[in-house]
């Protein structure tokens, strides 16, 4: 496996024109393409549940299913082989070639295919091969491999195009896309007529009658299975779906959420050998043709009896996921592995192609979890992938800085608190390099085009006594503060705010001093032992309070002490019930305040002089599934009007270290979040999470400083006296 | 001429075709770039081929689907007698890479895409819808089913074994600044007649 330098490869699609204008036009038609193909469907909702339903189904019987559609296929006249690697297969496919005197071959879109580098060699067998789909045929042309699953070659413009068609063609040919699409209707047409065998990969195989189905706009597939005399199937045995019947809950889905289509061109169902009018012997004779499949394993049977991976067995290479995703709409699919890209590619490339070239780019997914809004098979991606980065750790350990850090550092809060105290003072260990990164956010040094925090002078936890004096005589319930790590060192003042809020709706509040970083940057990492180890460290402290609530301000750490506590311990049944009863009392703190100023009729419609507008964080809306009451809430803050602004839900680029290892990308998306609040015309952008509120903050300190950014708490402190 | 099914009618008229998904049939298919053309009888059809055929200055044409239609046939007659047009399958065969015009026909049509189902079976129907830059097809104006769902659920009853599909539109590809561009490896147009029998 070669090396990769992610960041220079990242650093040169920042820098290429023409990726970046193709990759942003697109990726602001998609969700207006898609959602008017969706419009004449009642729900769909409905439609993604039946097609999860029906491919886990089909996962779990798999073995079931091939056995299946080997014998429907075989009694039809087709011979079946199945392949447990792309060594194996190639060698079935030579031995075919060989018994049929195959020379020429065409292909229509197999992605099987290409994840086993078919072609190369086939080539190197001396066979003239070649793809008809014509992004692919180009690229194949250039010798580059395919940026989107979709559309292969979205990375290019027509002038590009027009090089390689004319490299290829030996001839001068103008950028003029319809005249390219002309030439290689007849180029490829020529190919087709002499071709004396067509592979065709699957979109799914049909277990009751052996039929496949393939999904193509040109109408290329259709060609390659109906010319050549020889057809072979390459599929993967995650195609494979029990009835006929179930087709349809693919097609309703697959077009629409891949290319905005209802339905594309060319849906070709072929079942077994059928008819072809071929010369032999200097006449023309009706014969069937004859038909291969060979069923793909590399990897796929391992995949599909894993209790976790199986998931990936309900995707249908839609590749919408990529079309929503922040950092492939920023970069393109060409820094992923060399054939899967986006989300779903770094789980596939994995599993497909082996956990080494997964680790090169696995760290790509920033976890904004807007691939999970629109999956059709419902895969919860950002969950796969942390999944395969903790199995990469529990089996080659943690980087040595990070085994510090986690370890060493951060189970042990006073040694941890102590190095953030010392950072305030400015001094040297934390000040850059590797070591800073893995730590926190607050540790960062600055960078270009967005200032980050200094760590404040007094932390929150120094100032919790002093405000607790001002506790309600008569409170109405007694709730202990989670304050993260960023409200207590870097954000203290907004620490107070929450806390001068919680006071106002009657709340006696308490700070277990006790209570360590929630651990999530630690579980991002991959390393759960040390995760266990400040989760019980937070359970323990929060337990002591005998609060009736624990309310957290910050969207990462509810979600953490909430949800990821309990999933940490789901094999130790006593720290379970100890994270099950605390994570019924933890609640997100504008869920907490909305509830509380609904019952005392506090919400109402203020338009106010000062417009304000909300970025949703990723984690609020996307894992805790907030974002009606932090609205609620900004509509009825007084001196303020509520204004949307365009992209409020789209990630800020921060995500964790994500934001430090890959600056200038994280940048990138910066910049478009500041662009969409300028464009909102408010003059304070609202947060509930406050690593947005850094990463905003910073960028609108270096572009917008006319621009505030305030957490939800701050906002409605300043109205209270 | 072999087909996966020869009574795909009986499915049908187990209760999947109607007469209201006929304007969201029309909208879609239209939306895909389908030349409609609604006919009361297959006669109606003669002079708009004709006209298409002057239109583009069509040498040869070819035709399928007359063994199971007299209506077509008397089509093909009548094409027959001023020009060339092929229905014999080694003979389609033959002509097809200079083929100008082929004619096929459509089981049914799905509302919800505007798709129409294509009963593929015989090598030659496959030949004269896919490698002429133009298809004409004529198919029931009254067999359209609500959506795929129900499409498939005809499909799962008549399809044991051959080669169908459906159909949306001409051949079409974007994969070149994302430009939509008919005729790529199939028919850059698709004319259907929609025939109300």
């Amino acid at each position: 496996m070669v090396q990769r330098n992610i960041k220079s490869e990242i650093d040169s699609k920042l820098h290429d024109p023409i990726l970046r204008s193709n990759l942003e036009r697109f990726s602001e038609q998609y969700p207006i393409a898609r959602a008017k193909a969706y419009a004449n469907v009642d729900s769909i909702e409905d439609l993604r549940d039946d097609l999860r339903d029906m491919k886990r189904y089909s996962v779990a019987h798999i073995e079931k299913l091939a056995d299946e559609f080997q014998a429907s296929l075989e009694k039809r006249g087709a011979k079946v082989f199945r392949a447990k690697d792309g060594d194996e297969l190639k060698e079935q496919l030579m031995a075919i070639c060989r018994e049929n005197n195959v020379h020429n071959i065409v292909k229509s879109k197999s992605m099987a295919t290409e994840e086993i580098r078919l072609n190369d060699y086939l080539e190197e067998k001396g066979l003239h091969v070649k793809e008809t789909d014509l992004g692919e045929w180009m690229l194949s042309v250039a010798g580059q491999h395919p940026s989107h699953m979709v559309m292969p070659a979205i990375h290019l413009n027509r002038k590009q195009c027009a090089k390689f068609f004319s490299d290829e063609l030996k001839e001068d040919i103008p950028s003029d896309i319809p005249f390219m699409v002309q030439t290689a209707r007849k180029v490829m047409r020529k190919e087709f007529l002499k071709a004396d065998m067509g592979i065709s990969g699957a979109n799914f195989g049909i277990a009751e009658n052996g039929a496949i189905g393939l999904v193509t706009n040109e109408g290329n597939a259709r060609i390659v299975t109906t010319l050549p005399p020889v057809h072979v199937i390459i599929i993967g045995y995650e195609k494979l779906i029990p009835k006929v019947s179930d087709a349809s809950k693919i097609m309703r889905l697959l077009p629409r959420n891949g290319t905005g289509q209802r339905m594309v061109s060319y849906l070709t169902l072929v079942d077994g050998p059928t008819p072809i009018i071929h010369e032999k012997n200097g006449k023309l004779i009706e014969e069937n043709k004859k038909v291969y499949a060979i069923l793909l394993d590399n990897g796929r049977l391992k995949a599909a009896h894993d209790p976790v991976m199986k998931e990936v067995y309900q995707c249908v290479r839609c590749a919408s996921c990529l079309n929503v995703c922040p950092i492939w709409s920023t970069v393109g699919g060409n820094v992923y592995g060399h054939i899967y890209s986006g989300g779903i590619g770094a789980i596939l490339t994995g599993l497909l192609n082996g956990m080494d070239e997964f680790a090169q780019f696995s760290d790509l997914c920033i976890g904004c979890r807007r691939c999970t809004t629109v999956c059709p098979g419902k895969i919860n991606i950002p969950d796969l992938i942390q999944e395969l980065r903790n199995r990469r750790v529990a089996q080659k350990g943690l980087s040595t800085p990070e085994k510090i850090i986690f370890r060493r550092i951060m189970t042990n809060r006073k040694i941890f608190h102590s190095l953030l105290r010392a950072a305030s003072l400015g001094q040297k260990p934390v000040k850059s390099g590797k070591f800073i990164r893995n730590l926190p956010l607050f540790f960062a040094k600055m960078t270009e085009g967005r200032s980050l925090p200094a760590i404040a002078d007094k932390p929150f936890r120094d100032r919790a006594e002093e405000l607790f004096k001002k506790n309600p005589t008569n409170p109405k319930m007694r709730v202990a503060f989670f304050s993260g790590c960023n409200l207590d060192f870097v954000f203290p003042e907004t620490g107070e705010s929450v806390v001068k809020v919680l006071q106002d709706i009657g709340a006696e509040v308490v700070y277990p001093q006790k209570q360590n970083c929630c651990g999530k940057p630690v579980v991002g990492a991959g390393d759960l032992d040390t995760a266990r180890k400040l989760a019980k460290q937070n359970i323990k402290a929060m337990e002591e309070t005998n609060a009736d609530y624990i309310v957290a301000a910050c969207p990462t750490c509810a979600e953490t002490l909430k949800q990821t506590y309990k999933e940490l311990f789901a094999s130790d049944p006593v720290w379970l019930k100890r994270a099950e009863a605390m994570s019924k009392k933890v609640v997100e703190f504008t869920v907490f305040v909305e509830k509380a100023y609904a019952k005392e009729n506090r919400l109402k419609d203020v338009q106010g002089m000062k417009k304000i507008t909300y970025h949703d964080s990723c984690h609020m809306k996307r894992s805790l599934g907030i974002y009606k009451e932090p609205r609620e809430l900004l509509n009825s803050a007084a001196g303020y009007k509520f204004v949307e602004m365009h992209g409020a839900d789209q990630c800020c680029g921060m995500a964790g270290s994500f934001g430090m290892k890959y600056a200038d990308l994280s940048k990138q998306l910066l910049n478009r979040k500041i662009d969409n609040i300028k464009q909102s015309g408010a003059d304070t952008v609202a947060v509930a999470c406050p690593a947005c509120m850094m990463q905003i903050g910073g960028g609108l300190d270096k572009n917008a400083p006319e621009i505030k950014v305030k957490h939800i708490a701050d906002i409605l402190a300043e109205n209270l006296k | 001429m072999k087909k996966i099914c020869h009574e795909w009618q009986k499915y049908l008229d187990k209760g999947f075709i109607d007469k209201k998904y006929w304007e969201s049939f029309k909208e879609n298919a239209q939306a895909a770039s389908v030349e409609l053309k609604e006919i009361k009888s297959y006669d109606e059809a003669l002079p708009i081929i004709e006209a298409l055929i002057d239109e583009v200055n069509a040498q040869k044409l070819a035709g399928v689907g007359q063994d199971d239609s007299k209506a077509i046939m008397n089509i093909y007659h009548e094409l027959g007698k001023k020009h060339q047009i092929y229905t014999d399958k080694f003979a389609i065969t033959e002509n097809a890479p200079i083929l100008d015009i082929g004619i096929s026909t459509a089981e049914f049509g799905v509302g919800e895409t505007g798709s129409i189902c294509v009963d593929n079976y015989s090598y030659e129907a496959r030949l004269v819808s896919m490698l002429p830059p133009i298809n004409i097809v004529f198919m029931n104006k009254n067999n359209i089913v609500d959506t795929m769902t129900e499409a498939f659920e005809i499909l799962e009853q008549v399809f044991d074994k051959g080669y169908t599909g459906f159909v949306t539109g001409p051949s079409r590809t974007s994969d070149i600044e994302r430009v939509l561009t008919l005729g790529v490896h199939g028919p850059s147009r698709l004319i259907l007649f929609a025939v109300d029998e």
